[in-house]
């Protein structure tokens, strides 16, 4: 996790947008415990209520469960769950925006796809030449 | 002793609360932000009930100016004018507080130090501006009371020691649940920390809010140029141009309002504050003429 926070969302929303993608990733697995609260406030220099505040929006979206003494830890079936809720979200947030640029730019089907596939082996081959440049 | 307000001049500064109710409360980060020479100090002495103000102040429900004595009891209180003598030996600085102190823990003090590059054999004349603030830090944070004050509490000290002192504040507020009031220039480096904000100017309190208040109320909108005028008549309280863009911020208006404008985000303390300060400008000048 990196330590820059962006301006266009509150914080704690931005703490469960991390845990999020670090379950997602598989970073988090189901049953493992989540960083505690002050660690993670004296980490990001937050304070503990906003990762208290962040946490609880996993708690209400069933990701997480908090046991007594001991923590919260990520529940079975969190990464499904997220994985519907994500490419909901992805339709109908981030994919309009998407769109838009595509549209502002004029790029055809042909060239998106010949852009994907040049992109996908580049992440496939590490020792592709135009990764170096 | 007959006192009329006519005559709160003869204490020196005093701060007004600019017609607001200002409430120090239980387990608070309270965040005093004002440029240099604004009164900050003045503020905090008017939070310690060392000088009067004109308005209501609460301070862990008490009237600090009527209820010092009580509301003494459950502060500790460190400031850069608070000198300690140049001659005194760092050992001798914890024997001298733990002997007025109470509820002054040595042995916190002492491995806060022990973290630092000073040696308790060394006298406060020997150490770099930076390890008198370590000094003075270790010394009042070892002390266990309910209120946490703090004067520009990180100046002159360099990003690893930073790094310690947000360190331990926020874990000493975590495991005691502390009240805090710190009086700083450096918005960035404390703004997530923070429970509630208070900008100070001219020696009044131009703006309370809690942090919540400040996310759900405020908004900055890079406005899309030909929405500019459809901005405007929604009456920003602000408006400054960047990079060709203008930037204005909205106080209470729908976010959804707003979407349609341009790009909608939370303006940051800092932005707030120029924004805020800005007004007062303006509110001075047309005052004046």
């Amino acid at each position: 996790m990196d330590h820059e926070w962006n301006d266009n969302q509150p914080i704690y929303r931005q703490l469960r947008d991390r845990v999020v993608a670090m379950i997602l990733d598989g970073v988090l697995k189901e049953g493992d415990p989540l960083f505690s609260v002050r660690n993670v406030a004296a980490e990001y220099r937050v304070n503990p209520l906003t990762v208290l505040k962040g946490y609880q929006q996993l708690v209400d979206e069933g990701l997480v469960e908090t046991r007594r003494g001991r923590g919260m830890f990520i529940n079975a079936g969190a990464r499904s769950l997220l994985l519907q809720g994500e490419r909901q979200k992805f339709l109908g947030e981030e994919w309009p925006r998407i769109q838009a640029t595509i549209q502002r730019l004029g790029l055809t089907v042909e060239e998106l796809l010949k852009g994907s596939q040049r992109s996908s082996r580049a992440a496939t081959k590490p020792d592709n030449p135009e990764k170096e440049l | 002793m007959h006192r009329s307000p006519g005559l709160r001049k003869a204490y020196g500064k005093t701060i007004a609360l600019g017609g607001v109710d200002v409430r120090v409360e239980e387990g608070r980060i309270l965040g005093l932000l004002g440029p240099n020479g604004a009164g900050k100090t003045t503020a905090l002495n008017a939070i310690l009930g060392l000088i009067p103000c004109q308005g209501e102040l609460r301070v862990l429900g008490r009237d600090p100016w009527r209820e010092r004595d009580e509301l003494m009891r459950d502060v500790c209180f460190i400031t850069d004018v608070s000198v300690l003598p140049r001659w005194i030996r760092v050992s001798q600085a914890l024997d001298y507080i733990a002997g007025v102190h109470p509820r002054f823990d040595r042995a916190k003090a002492e491995d806060f130090l022990a973290k630092t590059n000073i040696r308790c054999s060394s006298r406060v004349q020997e150490l770099s501006k930076g390890m008198v603030t370590q000094l003075h830090l270790a010394l009042v944070m070892a002390i266990d009371a309910r209120l946490l004050v703090l004067d520009e509490p990180t100046l002159g000290l360099d990003i690893l020691y930073r790094k310690q002192f947000y360190d331990s504040l926020l874990n000493d507020y975590f495991d005691r649940n502390r009240t805090i009031v710190v009086a700083t220039h450096q918005v960035e480096e404390i703004q997530h920390v923070l429970t509630d904000v208070m900008f100070i100017d001219r020696s009044r309190i131009v703006f309370a809010r809690s942090m919540e208040e400040l996310e759900s109320r405020y908004s900055e909108v890079i406005v899309h140029p030909d929405k500019i005028a459809a901005a405007r008549a929604l009456k920003p309280m602000h408006e400054r141009q960047a990079l060709g863009r203008s930037i204005l911020v909205f106080d209470g208006v729908d976010h959804q309002q707003l979407v349609a404008l341009g790009d909608v985000r939370t303006p940051s303390v800092a932005d707030l504050f120029v924004a805020v300060m800005d007004i007062q400008v303006s509110q001075a000048q047309g005052a004046a003429q």
